[in-house]
């Protein structure tokens, strides 16, 4: 597989990866396991839990690790560029016609309903994470108060995360040598 | 100047987002609040157009942000940067795949992680309920789209559609 080859292909997956997280998984497994027959199922599905605990975009870091593995670090470089190439342009193009679209009423109609939408779908991802997460007396010690910092002394969430990530990793440390 | 303030926070957003598209909000205010590149409401209707076009939805956003910010070159820089931190953590990742798992620091900071980001969504869900910023209307919708999926989430473009429907019949009554 030549680097521009693979750039086609996550180019194609960019353009069909519509509404995020649901589809990647779907999606990378007919592009590489299917159809090509690259990497095994049980790595890409193991990609896809660790692109979920890295920070940043999960379905970047997909698509990183499967560059990565295909081609090295020029591979996760070709990744990255592939991924976000349709989405980058529509983006552009659409935000150079948008000041006459939301001056349409169907088009203004369509995005408040959308950015309600948007407030469902957050509350859902707190909803999966929350389920997802082994709920102890740390985890909402820590939630609570996070979120009571982030509320009232309006931390910011780099600052909270320094913050809280630090305090835990020193207290269970403490805890670990007590014990 | 702005390019480089551009740069570094969307960075940090590569950096220290955790859990998906919209865990980036929370850093997505932020910025709007210090640095005042976009507004909140335009903030809210770049998270609508983000959810509807291809492409993942942080990904879309920071392409967004960073054009209203700085430009086309502004976009391209903040897309980059967003991303940048992945490049390099997927690398090293890679390479240390068996010792990353089982250290200590990387397993608890891990753990630690979960509920900061949860509370960080959790703040970003409460600013958006205010009540001067939402109606009667969208309170009802949004009512009615988690009771849909209380059970089960679906795939959120099915949310989108039908929020956009809703949304458009009401400018219709009108």
């Amino acid at each position: 597989m030549s680097l521009t080859s693979l750039f086609l292909i996550f180019v194609k997956i960019g353009a069909i990866l519509l509404g995020g997280g649901y589809v990647i998984l779907p999606i990378m497994t007919s592009e590489f396991v299917d159809k090509r027959n690259l990497i095994d199922n049980d790595e890409l599905i193991s990609y896809f839990a660790l692109a979920q605990s890295l920070p940043g975009i999960i379905a970047a870091n997909m698509s990183m690790f499967i560059g990565y593995k295909l081609k090295g670090k020029w591979g996760a470089v070709i990744a990255m560029l592939g991924i976000t190439f349709v989405p980058f342009w529509c983006i552009v193009l659409l935000a150079s016609v948008l000041g006459a679209l939301t001056d349409n009423g169907i088009v203004q109609g369509a995005l408040w309903g959308v950015g309600v939408a948007v407030i469902a779908l957050i509350i859902l991802t707190v909803r999966e994470m929350w389920q997802k997460s082994t709920r102890n007396a740390y985890f909402y010690t820590i939630f609570l108060l996070t979120l009571l910092s982030m509320v009232i002394f309006k931390l910011s969430p780099v600052q909270a995360i320094l913050l809280f990530t630090a305090g835990g990793v020193l207290y269970k440390r403490v805890r670990r040598c007590k014990e | 100047m702005i390019y480089l303030y551009l740069f570094w926070e969307f960075f940090k957003i590569g950096m220290f987002s955790f859990g998906g598209g919209y865990a980036t909000l929370p850093f997505l205010y932020h910025i709007s609040e210090v640095y005042g590149w976009y507004t909140l409401d335009e903030l809210t209707q770049m998270t609508a157009i983000a959810s509807i076009t291809p492409g993942p939805v942080g990904i879309n956003v920071a392409t967004f942000a960073g054009l209203k910010s700085a430009g086309i070159f502004g976009s391209a820089l903040a897309t980059a940067a967003e991303m940048l931190p992945s490049l390099f953590l997927v690398i090293i990742v890679s390479k240390l795949l068996k010792k990353f798992s089982d250290n200590f620091y990387v397993k608890t900071a891990i753990e630690t992680l979960k509920p900061v980001s949860c509370a960080l969504l959790t703040s970003v869900a409460l600013g958006l309920l205010k009540p001067e910023i939402r109606d009667v209307k969208a309170m009802i919708l949004l009512a009615l789209l988690l009771l849909m999926s209380w059970k089960s989430k679906r795939d959120p473009l099915f949310y989108i559609l039908i929020a956009a429907v809703v949304g458009i019949v009401i400018s219709f009554v009108h």
